[in-house]
């Protein structure tokens, strides 16, 4: 408050006009303790001009480091301990739990399930999603009502969905099976054999995801101008040529965000395999079928109580999503450079040019002598060694 | 030098602090605080976390009358297993366990690991109850240096819960008696069993039991030594004695005697109604369970479920509960107190009324109401459920439980008795349960 006042009092001291000191100026200047205190008071504001920006950003950072970052690196001091779930930190091993779970038959199984739901689910859904995206696209009727019914899936919690889908996957009395049996086909261990288990979850999974994917496609679809399509129209192309050739290209940016959420979530997928045989002992299939990567650090964790491997499990799957977030990354990358029309090559010769145009005029500007111009022209240098 | 003096004096405080907290965290594991009694002006809210069918539900009320100031708030999870994972976390973090939690036998062995976070019941009076109980009920309570850390509630002794109905269609032995001696009667072995399964299917074509799963589990049960031995060590391999009993369940799902049904879903209750499987290996806490199931798949008593107080192999006890209280509770004394009061004779007598959870109390053994008829025995044909189970309570021996006891039921046998049931051949399915706990590195 008091800093607030006295700020104040100095900006109208500032409106004074020159030549006409304020009594309270000139009382400033004999003093030698209200000097002191103006001095405290001037460095408390540079302070305040320097700190209070860190200050005001400090909640994002403070709370990532109590909630992202300190989990992270927790978890790594439990991966390189002999860590019981009940007893607690035990002896340090170092490496040896990394090394326990890369030797593990059960943690490459858990991983080829992961990546095998992760691939059934993901092509299928975004196929599905763009195609669904694309007649959305299209002047029908009631057109609210067919988005918002594509969204209802997404509004099912998880948990509802694979009650719902494992009910009517089992094996003896579900609906799909005695479906299959009416049609005189033989029923399907839905959730016993590897490739129907991952079917089932990935069904459960599309069906949940594949409409909120289709609004995100639409959302870009609709932004491409209608002109391009107009005149493709007039030059007598079809509409699926005009999709693959307009619609197709313009919406790359928002297929790449689409592609890099589905493969985060389907590397991390739980819910749906730890519930869809909530009665299963082993969590994730008899002979883990189709027990993924999280649900076996779970089950290391929670039901063997080895809290360390779990741990050294947790890090690998961080690594690997990294690395698959990074190959995306780049692989983006030059999609989006190729959608703009101009390879990487070019926009270097571009930059090139640019800096060259820059240099000739900051040593034009510097011979004229123009007072005030340095300024920008150090602020475009900067620039262009960016 | 100023600064440093203040340091000084921060860090005597903290230091004080930390020692006083460590005084107070010993005094209470030490000796049980005197917290005032619960009363109107001095309420107590306890939580209470169960699982499966305890028929501890209908109790709190009657309790919450009689105690004014205490308001029960309880908890009941589906199934032990989930039960397990959800102590474990909580027991893990520290944080969030009940005032009283049921722990399951299968958990002993994890729980005896930590068994110096939960109270002493000495502390509480459990000295002078211990001849309430049947004698090897308090033993499995006790950890390694004496103290007792759970109230018995339940045991399991076992029965065959049969079909009466799908026996009589069959033209076979379906009243109680004569079905007990089909089996083989008082003396009945697991080949008896077997046998006249052998002779339902030949003539129905169907099932015998549910599923190998808790076949399995009964016949390890009801050895004296199990999964591990007295001393702690692994008894698997090796173990004549199991490997036989494994070739003899082989040779029965091999000859179609079980229907493979998912443990604990049996179809939503439907496997029970439409004659998939005609027995099924019954502990006394099953029952409430089977009634359930067949409820919840919109059948009734007609249904033909029937009790019979035989088991093949002998004597045999799965599972059981206790009631612990977890040191992290603030009010112990009261805790104690309800946990007292739900496991002497009167409350447990009438948890059995209500889910057929046979007590453990000697006194509610012989009480009218665990002996007489009541809704669990007018479901399974007016069988005399109490007397039978109290008959089949008799000479069972207490197993050891290991540490790792629970991940082996679940985890390497259970996958293997499922793979029985799916067809595959005795000796592979137990060899790969064999390379699973190898695996799991369990030692």
């Amino acid at each position: 408050m008091s800093i607030m006042t006295n700020n104040a009092s100095d900006a109208t001291g500032a409106a004074v006009p020159p030549g006409e000191p304020t009594p309270d100026a000139v009382h400033r200047a004999g003093d030698p303790v209200q000097e002191k205190k103006m001095r405290r008071r001037h460095r408390w504001g540079q302070i305040d001009f320097k700190y209070s920006p860190y200050l005001y950003v400090s909640p994002f950072f403070i709370l990532f480091a109590l909630v992202g970052l300190f989990p992270l690196i927790y978890t790594f001091v439990v991966s390189i301990n002999d860590w019981d779930l009940l007893g607690g930190a035990g002896e340090w091993v170092g490496l040896d739990n990394y090394v326990a779970e890369i030797s593990s038959p059960l943690f490459w199984n858990s991983l080829f399930n992961t990546f095998s739901i992760f691939l059934l689910s993901a092509i299928p859904q975004l196929l599905v999603a763009t195609f669904i995206a694309a007649i959305l696209d299209q002047n029908i009727r009631a057109k609210t009502f067919w988005r918002m019914s594509v969204l209802i899936p997404y509004v099912v919690t998880p948990v509802a969905v694979t009650l719902i889908f494992s009910s009517a996957f089992d094996e003896k009395y579900g609906l799909i099976n005695n479906l299959l049996q009416t049609i005189n086909i033989d029923p399907v261990a839905w959730k016993s054999e590897v490739i129907p288990s991952h079917l089932a979850i990935a069904t459960m999974v599309n069906w949940r995801w594949t409409g909120y994917n289709a609004l995100i496609l639409l959302a870009a679809m609709q932004a491409v101008p209608r002109e391009l399509h107009e005149s493709a129209a007039i030059d007598g192309a079809g509409s699926l040529r005009r999709f693959f050739a307009i619609t197709l290209p313009s919406i790359r940016p928002t297929m790449i965000f689409v592609v890099i959420t589905a493969t985060i979530g389907g590397l991390q997928i739980f819910t749906e395999p730890k519930l869809f045989n909530p009665s299963s002992s082993v969590p994730g299939g008899p002979e883990r079928e189709y027990q993924t990567t999280v649900l076996y650090l779970w089950d290391l964790a929670f039901n063997r109580g080895d809290f360390g491997r779990a741990s050294a499990v947790a890090w690998m799957l961080f690594l690997i999503i990294i690395l698959i977030g990074l190959i995306n990354f780049f692989l983006s990358g030059s999609i989006a450079s190729s959608a703009e029309g101009g390879s990487r090559k070019n926009r270097r010769q571009q930059r090139i040019a640019h800096k060259h145009a820059v240099q000739m005029a900051q040593s034009k500007i510097a011979s004229n002598g123009m007072p005030g111009s340095n300024g920008t022209a150090g602020e475009k240098g900067g620039e262009s060694h960016e | 030098m100023k600064t440093s003096s203040k340091t000084k004096l921060a860090q005597s405080v903290a230091l004080l602090g930390t020692l006083a907290l460590l005084a107070t965290g010993c005094s209470n594991a030490g000796n049980a605080p005197k917290a005032d009694a619960a009363s109107t002006d001095n309420p107590v809210t306890l939580t209470v976390t169960t699982f499966g069918a305890m028929g501890l539900d209908g109790l709190y009320e009657k309790y919450e009358k009689e105690n004014p100031g205490v308001t029960i708030e309880a908890t009941n999870i589906d199934t032990g297993g989930n039960a397990l994972v959800d102590w474990k976390t909580k027991q893990a973090s520290g944080a969030g366990l009940p005032d009283i939690q049921a722990v399951e036998e299968g958990w002993l062995g994890q729980v005896m690991a930590v068994s110096d976070s939960f109270s002493d019941l000495r502390d509480y009076g459990i000295e002078d109850l211990k001849s309430q109980w049947v004698d090897w009920k308090v033993e499995q309570a006790t950890d390694k240096d004496g103290r007792i850390i759970g109230y018995g509630t339940d045991i399991g002794p076992e029965g065959i819960c049969y079909n009466s109905k799908l026996l009589e269609k069959a033209g076979m032995p379906s009243e109680r008696g004569e079905f007990a001696e089909f089996i083989g009667g008082q003396d009945s072995t697991w080949e008896d069993y077997f046998a006249a399964g052998k002779k339902y299917e030949e003539k129905t074509g169907k099932a015998w039991f549910d599923q190998s799963g808790f076949v399995w589990n009964a016949m390890v049960n009801q050895l004296t030594e199990g999964y591990y031995k007295k001393d702690g060590s692994l008894n698997i391999d090796g173990n004549a004695e199991l490997s036989n009993r494994w070739k003899m369940l082989a040779d029965a799902t091999e000859a179609g005697l079980s229907s493979g049904q998912t443990q604990w879903d049996w179809g939503k209750g439907q496997a029970f109604l439409d004659g998939s499987f005609a027995t099924m290996p019954c502990p006394g806490w099953m029952l409430g369970n089977v009634k359930g199931q067949v409820e919840g798949a919109g059948g009734d008593a007609t249904s033909g479920w029937d009790f019979a107080g035989v088991f093949p192999g002998g004597p045999a006890n799965w599972g059981g509960t206790f009631l612990t209280v977890p040191t992290t509770s603030k009010n112990p004394a009261e805790a104690a107190k309800l946990a007292t009061w739900l496991t002497s004779a009167q409350p447990q007598a009438a948890a059995f009324e209500a889910a057929g959870t046979f007590p453990s109390n000697l006194e509610a053994q012989s009480s009218e109401q665990v002996t007489g008829s009541n809704e669990l025995t007018k479901f399974f044909n007016d069988a005399p459920i109490g007397q039978l189970l109290a008959e089949r309570a008799e000479g069972v021996k207490a197993q050891f439980k290991g540490a790792d006891d629970s991940v082996i039921q679940e985890q390497v046998f259970g996958p293997a008795t499922i793979a029985l049931d799916g067809g595959k051949d005795g000796q592979a399915a137990w060899d790969e349960a064999m390379s699973t706990m190898k695996n799991l590195d369990i030692k």
